[in-house]
């Protein structure tokens, strides 16, 4: 330890730090505050505001302590005559040009410049000419208002679009005196992180144009929460004024977002004032409909529930949990489900996933420090954004090589090394045939049966990869030191689970591999819904049914024991009639579930349906009952990232309702289940005391940072009961493959927000030599139709995906692409002109 | 005093950019001498000659080139031709009289550091030069002076040229690197420095154009011969733009240490009109302007810093009693404003405020204290700016102010008689 670590001095006093650190970061260890501009931590030294100056002994320069890397035995002087002249004749020449308008900025209150002037400043300016000017309020995007008078040209925004985003959009114009923040041709900076230049800018040129001139700074009331779109839990402070949402900023926490917010964390919160929030309680039987309280709501649900279990038995009723609650939310839901009404009739998804991991689960830190990250069917740049910003750090920053599986090409396919591409459907075999590789490449499984092998031969075949560049993905996996596998359950097959989960035990068995997996399933806290055991065939803390003994130690004697059904079968069974009664919590199953109106119809067939959602939606529309949920920005409680990282999520506006688990738990006690939550932190304490892995999660763990939950260990027991039923191809049909989209235009993203210029039309992405034959170019209108449903789209022609497949992003629930997929196995699609 | 031409023996022979001319004068001559030696023997001969670099900051070349990372390839060359500084036009002379002289130098450059690619920086204005050199280097090829195996010595060497865009701080080392890489020309931050991590992050050398034409010199003459030229640390020759004032302005190629004085009245034929010497700008516009009565300092890289000046790229302005200080300071003032990069607060901040005040000044409207506050903003400059542009935008304005403050004066008293 002592040879990475360098002592020093600065002004007198003695300081140790790290090998590699700069003096400005060396200085802050003692407490000596050493002005900068152009210096952001996250972007690394660069030097060219010159506020940092100090002097050095031994150099004949004063230097900037911001790119000055500490020394054995140096000695700084940060307060000396000659210090402080340069300061102020630094600042002297920041402020020649720079607006007096304070009093109307935005940053105003908050201003590196404003601050430094005060303390480092001289108190008058010997500037006797006009101050120059340039543009004032500019558009940069339709979400940023770039102030070009006020830029001081620190450069923090370019490099951050340089260094950060790998993108060079925003770039630095002209030279000299006349030199300005621009982008290529005067295009928009619209790329999906251009949201962070706003915090990092140290003066009010880019501010904030949906916050411009609503608030001053000092006014606001701030939240340290986390964001609650994708499963990356960023943390961001939540700034409201009289109780109306004002803006969002990023929160560092380098274990999980490394500083830095998406667009749609920073501009995507519109929807906590939105005209379509639920804001009371309605019933609707007969086609009449009433408004309710909401206890009265709560009584109704519970006690229709338990008449309805009491007459049809508990396998007649269901939840389908949300992967959006909190985890006090799903753990009282299955709770209410499980110990109230006896039923595990429970899921909170349309695909298939297990709890715990075969192999060590690793954060986000640990995408930096391995050397091969292999993505499997996952799009980070469009599921979790924060996560594919930390894979670019990786691999520009980190010599961390990037491997592709998948069946479509994303944003990050230029950081790969390697990107592989399987045709839709066949993810299973691509799979297999990757840990055959490696097996045989290891020599184990060897004495396995003929049947296996051959399954090994035909996929090898079969999934649309040439055996040399599977092989070549084997050695690149087999060579790596340490491999971070990030799989998104959400985009694999059905049948896919068990397969991955295999090739992730066979890596596990590599000697000289150091390994670990993320499981990136999208939504905000789908890993926290499998670990409160919104699941049919597991118990909370991946606890199989198999497992009585513990099941009945930790959750009462009388837990029932018998699978339940998964959200599609549920779909299937009330379809048939035998599923008379179904609780939905925030979640769309009309709008996302494959089915589309299929889905609907079977709804409608259900004797009750309760619905627990914060906007109205197509599945709202169903509901017999509609109980309100308050939601992110109102709510209080604790998520998991897909890193396993568990944190606290604060509420930023005060609601008059009831929020989502005092609902619950009072439907809980309806149905015999007492208890006193006096908070939702009871209900954490409960989780950590019951919940395998959560052990060490409580209020006091969680404060600040966060807290990783242990291990949850890995059984491999039934698969959520769905079974493959892989729909025969027609000829000429294709293989469909539904693409995630960030900005798409749904309940949250609605039309009011101002993230409306990412909006895009229904677009069908073809193979250029299905195109071909199709006869069909780039940007004919076509119909994509399956045996349920149609849809209209704009081709695109290119490589996004194998010939034989075609892929369509899910832009808005308004295209309705849900209606195309089948609820297993791969859905087929034929195209036509329109 | 006469010339010392090492350099330019040749320079006024008809079609000397052609490699046959070139070859009939001995060019290329050096490279059977070279292949013989090893590379490290190479860099000793440039070590024990004594070379400096010509492009300004005089560093020995010899050194530099031993201080390229270990064992890390590719390793690149990169000729500084971007010969920016106003006054300087020496290394053009070179480039369009002899291309192959520099093709000749930058083989041993490259032979002795291990490199098998180099470039040549051009400033953007010299179109003509880069096409010669073009040509130059299609002949070199054609004979395998160039290209793999040069001349059976299992050596390997490219050189490409490339064309900058018109930015004078592009001569800056690392800015020209950024260039070259398609980048803003801005400066980069040292360390790492570019022997470490230059062009795409490799080992590089970067010389000026005449640095390297001095190497097959040494080769062919040897170090000592070089070294016996020239003062105690500076040797050999110098290359000498001398302009202004003078009745034969041009390029003369002098032996390091002949005075000022030899340079302006014995070479360049003396002061228009038989004017009175007032001024001289010794190595290029970034470097203090002296006054007359410091033209008996010797011209080598001590004595003109021990006068408070510095050689810099070798480039003469002379001027004389007919020109007030203050408007040749502006002009100066003006082309710094115009060339700051806008990289650091200071220099982008600071040429322009110079040059508004120097402006005002110019134009009758000046006070004392805007001299005064002239000075004091030259000091939050100096030193302070990122690069060494920011010090070369006040070197004439502080040294106009410290030794002709009169004509400062001048213009202020104008101004307050004008207004009585």
């Amino acid at each position: 330890m002592a040879n990475d670590e360098v002592t020093l001095t600065i002004d007198g006093k003695t300081v140790t730090a790290p090998k590699g650190t700069m003096v400005v970061d060396a200085a802050k260890r003692v407490g000596i505050e050493i002005p900068v501009f152009c210096y952001h931590e996250k972007l690394g030294p660069f030097g060219c505001c010159r506020m940092c100056l100090v002097e050095v002994e031994k150099m004949p320069k004063m230097a900037t302590a911001c790119t000055l890397a500490v020394a054995p035995d140096m000695v700084v002087k940060t307060n000396t005559e000659k210090v402080e002249k340069a300061q102020k004749g630094v600042l002297e020449f920041t402020l020649l040009n720079h607006p007096l308008d304070c009093p109307v900025c935005d940053k105003g209150g908050e201003c590196p410049l404003q601050e430094n002037t005060f303390k480092f400043g001289s108190d008058d300016t010997r500037m006797e000419f006009n101050r120059a000017h340039q543009d004032k309020a500019t558009p940069l995007s339709p979400v940023i208002t770039i102030d070009r008078e006020r830029c001081i040209a620190c450069q923090r925004c370019t490099r951050y679009s340089d260094i950060i985003e790998q993108e060079q959009a925003l770039v630095m114009l002209n030279r000299g005196f006349n030199n300005e923040v621009g982008t290529f041709d005067n295009q928009d900076y619209d790329t999906k992180f251009s949201g962070n230049v706003i915090d990092i800018c140290p003066v009010g040129a880019l501010t904030n144009t949906d916050f411009r001139f609503k608030a001053r700074n000092w006014e606001l009331k701030t939240a340290d929460t986390l964001c609650a779109h994708c499963a990356c839990n960023c943390n961001m402070t939540f700034s409201s004024r009289l109780n109306k949402f004002m803006r969002i900023q990023t929160r560092t926490n380098d274990h999980v977002d490394d500083g830095w917010i998406c667009d749609k964390a920073r501009f995507g919160y519109s929807f906590v004032e939105s005209k379509n929030r639920i804001l009371e309680a309605r019933s609707r039987f007969n086609d009449e409909e009433r408004v309710l309280e909401t206890k009265d709501a709560i009584a109704l649900t519970a006690q229709t529930l338990k008449k309805i279990a009491d007459e049809h038995g508990p396998e007649s009723i269901g939840l389908i949990g949300s992967p959006y609650a909190t985890n006090e939310e799903a753990y009282l839901y299955q709770l209410m489900f499980r110990q109230g009404l006896k039923t595990n009739n429970i899921d909170h998804k349309a695909y298939e996933d297990l709890p715990g991991l075969p192999i060590n689960h690793y954060d986000f830190e640990q995408v930096e420090s391995s050397n091969l990250v292999l993505l499997i069917g996952s799009d980070p740049s469009e599921e979790l954004p924060i996560l594919d910003l930390r894979i670019r750090k990786a691999v520009t920053r980190k010599g961390v090589k990037l491997a592709f599986l998948n069946d479509q090409v994303t944003a990050l396919d230029r950081f790969a090394e390697t990107a592989l591409r399987y045709d839709v459907g066949s993810d299973g075999d691509a799979i297999v045939a990757l840990a055959g590789g490696l097996a045989e490449e290891l020599g184990i499984e060897k004495g396995k049966g003929k049947g296996k092998g051959k399954e090994k031969e035909k996929s090898k075949n079969s999934c649309g990869i040439a055996d040399k560049d599977m092989k070549a993905l084997v050695e690149l996996v087999r060579t790596s030191m340490k491999i971070c596998v990030i799989y998104n359950p959400a985009a694999l097959s059905a049948g896919s689970m068990v397969k991955l989960r295999q090739l992730l035990q066979t890596i596990g068995k590599i000697p000289t591999v150091e390994c670990g997996a993320i499981p990136a399933a999208p939504a905000t806290n789908a890993l926290g819904a499998v670990d409160m055991g919104l699941l049919p065939s597991y118990y909370p803390g991946g606890l199989a049914l198999t497992d009585a003994d513990e099941i009945k130690k930790r959750f009462g004697e009388d837990s029932p024991l018998q699978a339940g059904l998964s959200a599609m079968d549920m779909i299937a069974k009330a379809e048939s009639g035998e599923l008379k009664a179904l609780l939905v919590h925030r979640s769309n199953p009309v709008a996302d579930f494959p089915g589309g109106e299929r889905v609907a119809s079977a709804l409608k067939k259900l004797e009750f349906l309760a619905v627990h959602d914060m906007l109205e939606t197509e599945t709202t529309r169903l509901a017999s009952v509609v109980l309100p949920s308050i939601g992110p920005g109102y709510d209080e409680g604790t998520t998991t990232n897909i890193g396993a990282r568990v944190q606290y999520r604060k509420r930023g506006l005060v609601s008059e309702s009831l929020a989502d688990w005092q609902i619950i738990s009072k439907m809980a006690g309806e149905l015999g289940i007492e208890r006193n939550y006096q908070s939702s932190f009871s209900i954490t304490a409960e989780i950590a005391e019951k919940v395998r892995g959560y052990e060490d999660i409580s209020k006091k763990t969680i404060k600040n940072e966060g807290l990783s939950r242990q291990a949850i260990p890995e059984v491999l027991g039934d698969l959520d009961g769905s079974v493959s039923d892989e729909s025969k191809s027609k000829k000429g049909a294709l293989r469909l493959r539904v693409a995630s989209y960030l900005f798409a235009n749904d309940k949250i993203l609605d039309a009011n927000t101002s993230l409306a210029h990412h909006f895009r039309s229904s677009t069908v992405h073809l193979n250029d030599k299905d195109a071909k034959k199709m006869k069909l170019e780039e940007g004919d209108a076509v119909t994509v139709s399956s045996a349920h449903g149609k849809v209209s789209a704009t081709v695109a022609v290119g490589d996004r995906c194998n010939s034989g497949s075609v892929v369509i992003e899910k832009v808005s629930d308004e295209q309705g692409v849900s209606a195309l997929q089948e609820s297993a196995g791969i859905s087929w699609v034929e195209i036509s002109k329109e | 005093m006469p010339e010392l031409k090492l350099l330019t023996k040749d320079i006024d022979k008809k079609d000397l950019h052609k490699l046959s001319v070139y070859e009939e004068t001995g060019g290329y001559g050096s490279l059977k001498k070279l292949f013989k030696k090893k590379p490290d023997e190479v860099i000793e001969m440039v070590k024990a000659s004594g070379l400096r670099g010509r492009g300004g900051a005089g560093f020995p070349a010899g050194l530099k080139w031993s201080f390229l990372a270990k064992d890390v390839f590719p390793r690149y060359l990169c000729c500084n031709a971007d010969e920016s500084e106003p006054g300087t036009c020496k290394d053009r002379l070179l480039l369009e009289k002899t291309p192959h002289l520099l093709i000749e130098g930058m083989i041993a450059c490259a032979y002795a550091c291990k490199i098998e690619t180099g470039y040549i920086y051009f400033r953007g204005e010299f179109q003509h030069a880069s096409d010669l050199m073009d040509e130059a280097l299609k002949e070199a090829r054609a004979k395998n002076y160039l290209g793999k195996n040069i001349m059976g010595s299992g050596f390997d060497f490219e050189i490409h040229t490339h064309l900058g865009a018109g930015a004078y701080i592009c001569g800056e080392e690392s800015a020209l690197l950024n260039s070259l890489e398609g980048r803003r020309g801005e400066p980069r931050l040292k360390p790492p420095f570019p022997a470490v991590e230059g062009l795409y992050s490799k080992p590089t050398v970067i010389n000026n154009v005449e640095t390297l034409c001095v190497v097959p010199y040494i080769i062919n003459e040897g170090p000592e011969k070089y070294a016996s030229y020239g003062t105690e640390k500076s040797k050999g020759s110098k290359l000498v733009s001398v302009s202004g004032h003078v009745k034969k302005p041009g390029n003369y190629e002098i032996e390091m240490g002949t005075t000022v004085r030899e340079l302006i009245y014995e070479l360049a034929g003396g002061i228009r009109n038989d004017n009175k010497l007032k001024a001289y700008i010794p190595g290029g516009s970034s470097t203090p302007m002296l006054p007359a009565d410091l033209v008996d300092t010797p011209y080598d890289y001590e004595s003109l810093a021990a006068a408070g000046s510095m050689l810099g790229s070798g480039a003469l302005i002379v001027i004389d009693d007919q020109v007030n200080i203050v408007e040749s300071t502006l002009r100066l003032a003006s082309f710094y404003k115009h060339e700051s990069c806008g990289k650091c607060t200071p220099c982008r901040e600071g040429t322009r405020w110079m040059w508004q005040l120097l402006d005002g000044i110019h134009n009758g409207e000046g006070t004392n204290q805007q001299v005064d506050k002239l000075v004091d903003i030259c000091d939050n400059i100096s030193f302070k700016s990122f690069c060494p542009l920011g010090d070369a935008a006040v070197g004439p304005v502080a040294s106009s102010i410290k030794y002709f403050r009169e004509d400062y004066e001048a213009l202020l008293k104008r101004n307050a008689e004008g207004t009585a």
